[in-house]
């Protein structure tokens, strides 16, 4: 006798598509379907189902960055578009998540600039996008037309949108067929509310990912872990408003105690085993896009979710 | 299914004796019912009565204690799936495993990080758990050596792990009294394995792969009189793992095979896989870990998550509101507001006493949340710092009236001055700045 791991669930996991290759009208080497889950993370046997992707972080302006990925990256961190480039090529990322960091500072206002930025990075790396805009809801409009604009036809994931703070993301991303991440603080009912409001303005549940945001281990994370896993159970129990695949950041991972206090020697490994731990167990409450900003934690991850796909489908636990 | 109390106390034998340890059979009746007794506390059961009872009335998932001594510890005993319906209870003890072809001094450094590595987090030591000795050589004697060797240096629970029966005896004969996990039981060697388990009262690990051979082992392991088992799903995978063990949290929290209602057991050793296999042991289900000694980072990244799936999501851990000394400060000590969550509490703490400056931290009542949570939930205002002056009565214990408030509280800062009369001054966002900010500001206004 065996065993069906789908528990009576009639809900599933939407489905969203990131990147766009040349037969789609984009320039991407490869397009990625996320979402699709009918059971608890990472248990589909379904082979082609998806494996949580890696998105490595990086940014145009490396002032505002951890040091330690700038004394990691060395000079790499001054070319953006040779960052994005072995982002792919070195680290073997599935993703690049740009930061528009140049727009943080004081009345930025060079909207060009972006544009440019973007059009490196769009030639840096073949992989998708996922871009994240300004900080001011001053700017916010300009530069996520921009950015929609520029990569018309790329399929990007545009970031990110908050309760307060979603017309002129949503806006870009209606107006280029971009997607965009939906963010609120570690609540169920407040990631339901703003997906209600996106789609209230035209924003279809195809073209939505949902980051509960992510505190750091040891930081806050236990709520996000238990906030993913509720938005998942919802979504398998038929809440088509919470029904969108998730992507998680758990950006002060770099910043927290534990590591930026590691020996100098240590430092590396701690921020790799950090973003790792919290990789892997984001992973298993449901996040299908973990975003890192050490390079080095690519690899790792990638070759963990590796592990773990390719076994769900040899268990004997099986209808 | 799950009996109701009063099914339950119509089986008791209703004497009110007391021997159970609850003051009344129904009392009794009702912990059973809430699976938080075992049957075997009542001397006076009938056998019929036991086996309708065993099965339903014990928690879901057996408890097992491996160990003795203030470094045992209790796995099983758990109710949910996720961690948000209720909370798990006990956190998977973690093993450093040492093989009895390592040299003496090999097995002793490891042993003793074991015994003396702690990692302090919120005010808890994190520690790991003990040592799984495996019997890598095939000899009976070098088996007992090597368990010796770990002894000799420590009082931790341990895992036995040989595939012979005589090696597992030898070890015995050192260690039998305390408690250690053997490993591992099969469908070949259970009746032996069992035979050992009873007669030093160890708990036994099975091994066998797949739901059907687990349960087909467990029911002749209790068969054979040996409740306190583990289940080794030894998985292929970690993928196969993870599978595996929800199956088994599920069947068994649902009470729909009673007889997967054991703790898990995970060995975690893998080239690379490694750290992959035991973070999800931990937010998947996995009762007992063993693994290689872990590097440094590793170690700290395995405890603090191992922290946060355990910690109770119904009630963070909190402070109690009030006026904390760092140091021996004096009336013209530097008071510092903050909140009373104590991951907060003990991060700025640490911060304040490596400044060596004595002070006062006032902790309010925000209910547990942090800073910029109490802040954004309005939790944190200038009622409530006025109200926990006036109760901690800090007009009388310092002989200034000036307040440090957290950086991230900048916005109340007016109103806080206001409504208390007291200067406010607002400190760095990030606690790792307050030292060279009490050397510079502090100073700088007492002069
Ligand atoms: C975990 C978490 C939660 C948990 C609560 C955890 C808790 N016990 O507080 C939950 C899920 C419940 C939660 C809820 C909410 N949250 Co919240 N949460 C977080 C998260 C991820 C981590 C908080 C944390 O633990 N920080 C660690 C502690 C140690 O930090 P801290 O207390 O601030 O202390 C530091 C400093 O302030 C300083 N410090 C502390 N005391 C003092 C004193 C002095 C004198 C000085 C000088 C310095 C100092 O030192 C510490 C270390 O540097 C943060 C994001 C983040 N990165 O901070 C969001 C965050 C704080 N939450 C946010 C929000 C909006 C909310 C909600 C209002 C949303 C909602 N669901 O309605 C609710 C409010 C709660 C409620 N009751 O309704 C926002 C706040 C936005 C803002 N800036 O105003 C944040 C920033 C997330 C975001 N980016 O959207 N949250
Ligand atoms: S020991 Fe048995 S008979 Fe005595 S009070 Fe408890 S349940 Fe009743």
């Amino acid at each position: 006798m065996g065993y069906d791991l789908h528990f009576g669930w009639t809900g599933a996991i939407g489905k969203v598509i990131l990147g766009a290759t040349r037969s789609d009208g984009g320039t991407r080497k490869i397009s990625y379907q996320v979402g699709g889950g009918t059971t608890l993370p990472l248990l589909d046997q379904d082979p082609l189902s998806s494996s949580p992707l890696v998105a490595l972080e990086i940014c145009d302006n490396p002032e505002y960055w951890s040091p330690i990925v700038r004394n990691f990256c060395g000079d790499l961190v001054d070319s953006v578009d040779d960052w994005a480039k072995t982002a792919e090529t070195v680290y073997g990322a599935d993703l690049v998540r740009l930061y528009l960091t140049s727009t943080r500072q004081r009345n930025f206002s060079d909207i060009k600039s972006v544009g440019k930025t973007l059009e490196t990075v769009l030639s840096g790396t073949a992989l998708p996008l996922i871009i994240e805009g300004s900080n001011d809801p001053k700017i916010d409009s300009e530069i996520f037309l921009k950015c929609g604009e520029t990569a018309e036809g790329e399929r990007l994931l545009l970031g990110t949108a908050e309760a307060g703070r979603y017309r002129s993301i949503a806006a870009a991303a209606l107006a280029y067929n971009h997607s965009l991440i939906a963010q609120s603080p570690i609540d169920v009912n407040l990631a339901k509310q703003l997906n209600i409001l996106l789609r209230e303005i035209g924003v279809q549940r195809d073209h939505i990912l949902i980051d509960p945001y992510t505190g750091a281990l040891g930081y806050g994370f236990e709520y996000s872990y238990s906030a993913m896993e509720r938005i998942w159970f919802s979504a398998l129990k038929g809440d088509t408003d919470l029904a969108m695949p998730m992507i998680c950041s758990a950006i002060d991972s770099l910043t927290i105690k534990e590591v930026r206090e590691a020996e100098p020697a240590l430092q590396d490994d701690m921020a790799m085993q950090w973003e790792f731990y919290t990789g892997i167990a984001a992973a298993a409450a449901g996040s299908e896009i973990v975003c890192v900003r050490h390079p080095k934690t690519v690899g790792m991850l990638k070759k963990a979710f590796a592990s773990i796909k390719t076994a769900a489908g040899s268990t004997e636990v099986k209808k | 299914m799950a009996l109701k109390a009063l099914d339950i106390y119509k089986l008791l034998p209703k004497k009110n004796c007391k021997e159970c340890g609850d003051p009344t059979c129904l009392t009794f009746a009702m912990k059973l019912a809430g699976g938080k007794a075992d049957v075997d506390l009542c001397p006076y059961l009938d056998d019929q009565a036991k086996s309708v009872l065993g099965a339903t009335t014990r928690p879901p998932i057996q408890r097992v204690n491996i160990g003795v001594g203030e470094r045992s510890f209790a796995v099983g005993e758990e109710f949910v799936l996720y961690r948000h319906d209720k909370t798990f209870y006990h956190p998977p003890g973690i093993l450093f495993k040492v093989s009895d072809t390592q040299t003496p001094e090999e097995i002793t450094t490891i042993t003793i990080r074991v015994r003396d590595e702690s990692f302090t987090r919120i005010g808890t030591e994190l520690r790991f758990n003990g040592i799984a000795i495996e019997n890598t050589s095939g000899s009976a004697d070098a088996f007992a050596r090597a368990v010796m060797t770990v002894e000799e240096s420590a009082d931790l629970p341990l895992v036995l792990i040989s595939k012979n029966t005589e090696a597992l005896i030898a070890a015995l004969v050192q260690v039998g009294s305390y408690k250690p996990l053997l490993h591992a039981a099969t469908k070949e060697n259970f009746r032996e394995l069992c035979a050992l388990a009873k007669k030093h009262s160890c708990p036994l690990a099975i091994k066998a792969h797949g739901l059907d051979d687990l349960k087909g082992l467990v029911k002749d392991c209790v068969t054979e009189g040996v409740k306190k088992l583990v289940m080794d799903i030894s998985p292929q995978s970690p993928g196969d793992f993870i599978a595996t063990s929800t199956a088994i949290r599920q069947l068994a929290i649902t009470r729909q095979s009673p007889d997967l209602g054991y703790p898990v057991f995970l060995d975690a050793t893998h080239p690379y896989l490694q750290d992959a296999a035991i973070a999800l042991g931990i937010v998947k289900y996995a009762s007992v870990i063993i693994t290689p000694p872990l590097s440094p980072a590793s170690a700290k990244a395995a405890l603090t998550l191992r922290q946060n799936i355990y910690t109770d999501p119904q009630k963070p851990i909190q402070m109690n509101p009030g006026l904390y000394r760092v140091g021996s400060p004096g009336k013209d000590a530097p008071v510092l507001m903050t909140v009373n969550f104590s991951l907060t509490f003990f991060t700025l703490q640490g911060y304040l006493e490596s400044t060596r400056i004595p002070c006062f931290m006032l902790i309010v009542d925000t209910e547990g949340l942090s800073v910029m949570t109490a802040v954004a939930a309005g939790k944190l205002n200038e009622t409530l710092v006025r109200d926990s002056i006036k109760k901690f009565d800090l007009e009388h214990e310092v002989s200034h009236k000036t307040l440090i408030i957290p950086g991230y509280s900048a916005p109340l800062s007016g109103r806080i001055e206001e409504a208390t009369g007291w200067k406010v001054m607002v400190g760095p966002r990030d606690a790792a700045e307050i030292g060279e900010y009490l050397h510079e500001e502090w100073q700088k206004q007492k002069s």
